[in-house]
C-alpha cells in the first residue's frame, strides 16, 4: 500500500478540480485528483439506438431520476442514479439537484454558455443593498478570465457593456436573423442589447476539463488521478487543526482507503463539496457552512412567439435561424419597483412549438405544428437568484448513500423578488414580441423547481469576515489554511450568467495562490 | 413533425441515423471467411416483432377508452402510422402500470370520467361515442397549455394522455420503420460499471 503524500490532493475532476490541477501540475506541484466516478470510454459507453429498442420506448423507466428533468431513458446512465446517491428534501419544496460522476464531471455535458460576472454581481450590494458583496471585484478576476477564454476557445461578439464583460473572444461574425433584429429593434428602448450566445467550442465535439485540462496535466508528469474514488471525509490533524488528507471508498472494491497531502483542495461540485465539509465536521465556525444556497432560475420556453411571415415554410432566406442572448437590462441605469437584480433571456429565432401549445389534436393539431415548423422564437428565461441564510443544505442524520455516506437535506425556496422578475421578463419579452409584429402563442411565467439549471452556488461563500463567510478572497478556508474549496460553492452571489467561466476563473486564481504560499513556506 | 426534425429531438445527445444492418456490413460476406475464433454479430429483433402484449393494469372498459381516445389524437395520417397501428394503447397499459400511483390515478380517474361522461351525455361508453360527441367531450383540451397542470381530473388526463399518446406513436417500431428505414435513433448511454 502506498504511503506517499501529495503535495496538493484535489477532489473531483470538473471544471473546477480540473483547472486546479492544470494550473498546479504545470507549476510543478506533486497532486493527487480524486474522481468519485469512472473514466468512461464514450466511443464504448454510447452507441445508437433507435428509441423503440428501449423499454420504455425513450420514455424513460418511470420513477426513475425523477429530478432531472435533463434525463431521457437515452442518457438515463450518465446521472447520479437517485436511489444510490439519494438526497431528501421538504416534499413541497422540490429541489432538483442534477450530478454527474465521472472524469470531467459536469464539464463533458455542460451547454457550454461562456459569460463572465461583473461587478454588478461582485459588489452587487453597492448597487441595491442587498447581502454582502464579493471580497474581490472584476479586476481581480479579469486576468485569469483572460486566460480561460483561449483555453476553452470562447466565441462571442463584444458589446462594451458594463454587466456583461467583453472576453478574448474568437470572433463570431454570424449575421443575426432578422427575426432577432426586429426583436432587438423593438427592445432598444427597454434597455436591451441583443448579442452573441457566448460559448466554448474546445475541440468541437468536448469542451470538457477531461479533453482540455487534465491532458496538458498529466503530461507534466506531476499528476497521479485516481478514479472511482468516493470521498467519506477530509482528515486533520489533531495536534495543528490542518487536514492531512481524506478518506475514500474505492466504489468498485468497496475498501476504505486513506490518502495524505500537505494541502487539500475541495472541487467536487458545489452541493457536493459542502456535503464533504459537513460530513467532515470542518470550516464551518461561521455557522454559514451550507447556507445562502441559491442558483439562476430557468424558465424554458417563457415566451414562444410566432413569426408570422414564416409560417407554412415561407420565411425568406435570413429571417430565422442562429441564436441570440440579451444580457441583464434591469435596474442597471434603472431602478424597478418590484425586484432587485435582473434577467437575462436566451432567443432561439427558428424554433418549431411543441404540440402542446396547439389546443387541437388528430389531423388539426398536425396541421398546425406544421404550419408553425421553424416559424417560432423560442426564448429561456434566466433570473439571478437572491443568496438568502434560509436558503441551506445540512446533513441528514436518517439517510445514507450506498456507501454508507451520510446524504443532503436540502431545504430551497424562490421568493417574491424570482417571482415579480420572472413576471415582469415574460410580459416585457411578451411586449417586445408584439412590438417586433409577432404573435405570442404562450407566456408562462412558472419557473422550474430550484437546481434545476445545474447552476448551483453559494454554500462555502468567500469574505473578508469569517463570521459571516467561510473562504477568504482566494478560496481558502478562514479556519484552515491548508483546505481550499475552488468550485461554485464559493461564491457570494451568481447573477444571471452561467457560473462555469467564474469557476475556471475563480480555481486558476486560487491553485496559483497555493504555490505563491508553497512558495513563501506559508503552506 | 417530420422525421429528420424527430431525429435531432429524440435525445439530448447528438443523434446518429444508423442502418441496422451497418454492424453486419462489416462482417465477411463469405462465412467461410470468417476467422476460426471470431464470433458474429446476429440481428436480433425487439419482441414485439414477434409477440404480442397482453394489457393488464386498465380495465376492459378502460383499455377500450383508451383506445378510442389514443385513436382520436393520433390518427394515422399520411404515410405514418397512427396510435393504434403503434400499438401505443398497448404500450400505456405497460407504462402506466410500471408508474408511481398518482400518475396511475391520473389515468384511472380519467379514462372512468371519460366513459362516465359519455354514458352521461349520450348514452354509450366512450369507445362508442362518434367524432361530434368526442369533440364535445374532449373539449377540456381547448384550454390553453400552463405550466401547473389542471387540477380538474378529466382536463388533468387529457392533457396527459395527449403528450404520451403522441410520445408513445411517434417512438414507436411502426413510425421508425416506415418505408424500410430505421430511423429516431439517439445516442444511448449504456450502463457504467
Amino acid at each position: 500500500m502506498a504511503n506517499k503524500e501529495y503535495d496538493v490532493l484535489i477532489i473531483g475532476s470538473g471544471a473546477s478540480g480540473g483547472m486546479a490541477a492544470y494550473t498546479l501540475t504545470k507549476l510543478g506541484i506533486n497532486c493527487l485528483l480524486l474522481e468519485a466516478g469512472p473514466q468512461v470510454d464514450f466511443t464504448r459507453q454510447r452507441g445508437p439506438k433507435a428509441a423503440y429498442e428501449l423499454p420504455y420506448r425513450g420514455m424513460g423507466k418511470p420513477g426513475k431520476l425523477a429530478h432531472v428533468v435533463q434525463a431521457s431513458e437515452f442518457n438515463a446512465n450518465q446521472w447520479v442514479d437517485e436511489q444510490q446517491v439519494p438526497y431528501t428534501h421538504d416534499p413541497k419544496s422540490p429541489y432538483n439537484w442534477v450530478r454527474v460522476r465521472m472524469m470531467g464531471g459536469k464539464s463533458n455535458f455542460w451547454a457550454r454558455m461562456s459569460y463572465r460576472l461583473s461587478d454588478f454581481e461582485f459588489k452587487g450590494k453597492d448597487h441595491d443593498g442587498f447581502g454582502e458583496n464579493w471580497p474581490i471585484s472584476y479586476a481581480d478576476l479579469k486576468p485569469f478570465y483572460d486566460r480561460v477564454d483561449p483555453i476553452f476557445r470562447v466565441t462571442g461578439r463584444k458589446e462594451g457593456l458594463a454587466q456583461l464583460p467583453d472576453g478574448l473572444f474568437e470572433d463570431d461574425t454570424s449575421p443575426d436573423s432578422g427575426a432577432a433584429l426586429r426583436f432587438a429593434a423593438a427592445g432598444k428602448s427597454r434597455g436591451m442589447t441583443l448579442t452573441k450566445i457566448r460559448r466554448s467550442q474546445g475541440n468541437g465535439q468536448l469542451a470538457s476539463s477531461w479533453n482540455l485540462l487534465l491532458p496538458d496535466a498529466m503530461a507534466t508528469g506531476k499528476l497521479t488521478i485516481v478514479s472511482n474514488a468516493i470521498a467519506r471525509e477530509i482528515t486533520t490533524d489533531k495536534n495543528t487543526g490542518l487536514v492531512n488528507g481524506v478518506n475514500f471508498v474505492d466504489r468498485q472494491s468497496q475498501r476504505e482507503m486513506h490518502a495524505k497531502a500537505k494541502v487539500v483542495i475541495v472541487g467536487a461540485a458545489c452541493l457536493e463539496s459542502t456535503r464533504l465539509l459537513l460530513n467532515s465536521k470542518i470550516a464551518n465556525s461561521s455557522g454559514v457552512l451550507g447556507h445562502y444556497l441559491h442558483d439562476q432560475f430557468y424558465i424554458s420556453n417563457g415566451v414562444i412567439a410566432v413569426v408570422p411571415e414564416a409560417k407554412d415554410g415561407k420565411a425568406p432566406k435570413g429571417l430565422m435561424g442562429g441564436s441570440g442572448y440579451i444580457p441583464r437590462f434591469r435596474n442597471i441605469k434603472t431602478k424597478e419597483k418590484n425586484f432587485i437584480r435582473g434577467y437575462a433571456s436566451d432567443l432561439y429565432p427558428g424554433a418549431s412549438a411543441d404540440a402542446k401549445y396547439f389546443p387541437f389534436w388528430g389531423a388539426e393539431l398536425d396541421k398546425e405544428i406544421n404550419a408553425h415548423r421553424g416559424a417560432c422564437i423560442g426564448t429561456t428565461i434566466m433570473g439571478e437568484v437572491l443568496p438568502r441564510f434560509e436558503n441551506h443544505v445540512s446533513i441528514d442524520p436518517e439517510v445514507v448513500d450506498a456507501w454508507g455516506i451520510p446524504v443532503l437535506n436540502i431545504q430551497c425556496k424562490y421568493t417574491d423578488n424570482e417571482f415579480n422578475m420572472a413576471k415582469d421578463a415574460v410580459n416585457t419579452i411578451s411586449e417586445v414580441c408584439h412590438e417586433a409584429g409577432f404573435e405570442v402563442l404562450n407566456g408562462n411565467e412558472k419557473m422550474h423547481p430550484p437546481g434545476y439549471s445545474i447552476h448551483e452556488v453559494g454554500t462555502c461563500r468567500m469574505g473578508d469576515d469569517p463570521k459571516k463567510s467561510v473562504l477568504n478572497k482566494w478560496n481558502q478556508s478562514h479556519d484552515i489554511k491548508n483546505l481550499f474549496v475552488v468550485d461554485g460553492s464559493s461564491f457570494v452571489t451568481g447573477g444571471s450568467q452561467n457560473p462555469t467561466m467564474t469557476i475556471l476563473s475563480l480555481s486558476m486564481r486560487a491553485s496559483e495562490y497555493i504555490v505563491e504560499q508553497k512558495r513563501k513556506g506559508n503552506l | 413533425m417530420k422525421r429528420r426534425r424527430f431525429i435531432q429531438t429524440i435525445a439530448a445527445a447528438p443523434a446518429l441515423a444508423v442502418p441496422a444492418s451497418s454492424a453486419l456490413a462489416q462482417q465477411p460476406a463469405n462465412p467461410q471467411a470468417r476467422q476460426a475464433s471470431e464470433i458474429p454479430r446476429l440481428e436480433t429483433s425487439v419482441s414485439d416483432v414477434a409477440a404480442a402484449y397482453t394489457p393488464r393494469f386498465f380495465t376492459a372498459l378502460q383499455f377500450s377508452a383508451l383506445r378510442k381516445l389514443s385513436a382520436i389524437l393520433m390518427p394515422a395520417l399520411g404515410n405514418n402510422p397512427g396510435a393504434l397501428e403503434a400499438e401505443a394503447p398497448e404500450f400505456l397499459d405497460f407504462l402506466i402500470g410500471q408508474s408511481p400511483v398518482e400518475r396511475q390515478q391520473i389515468y384511472r380517474a380519467g379514462l372512468d370520467l371519460l366513459n362516465a361522461q359519455a354514458m352521461k351525455q349520450f348514452k354509450k361508453n366512450f369507445a362508442d361515442v362518434d367524432e361530434t360527441q368526442a369533440n364535445t367531450l374532449l373539449a377540456p383540451l381547448r384550454i390553453p397549455w400552463t405550466y401547473n397542470p389542471p387540477t380538474e381530473p378529466l382536463s388533468r388526463f387529457l392533457r396527459e394522455a395527449k403528450a404520451d399518446v403522441r410520445t408513445a406513436t411517434m417512438n414507436s417500431r411502426e413510425w421508425n420503420t416506415v418505408g424500410g428505414k430505421r430511423t429516431g435513433v439517439g445516442q444511448y448511454w449504456y450502463p457504467i460499471d
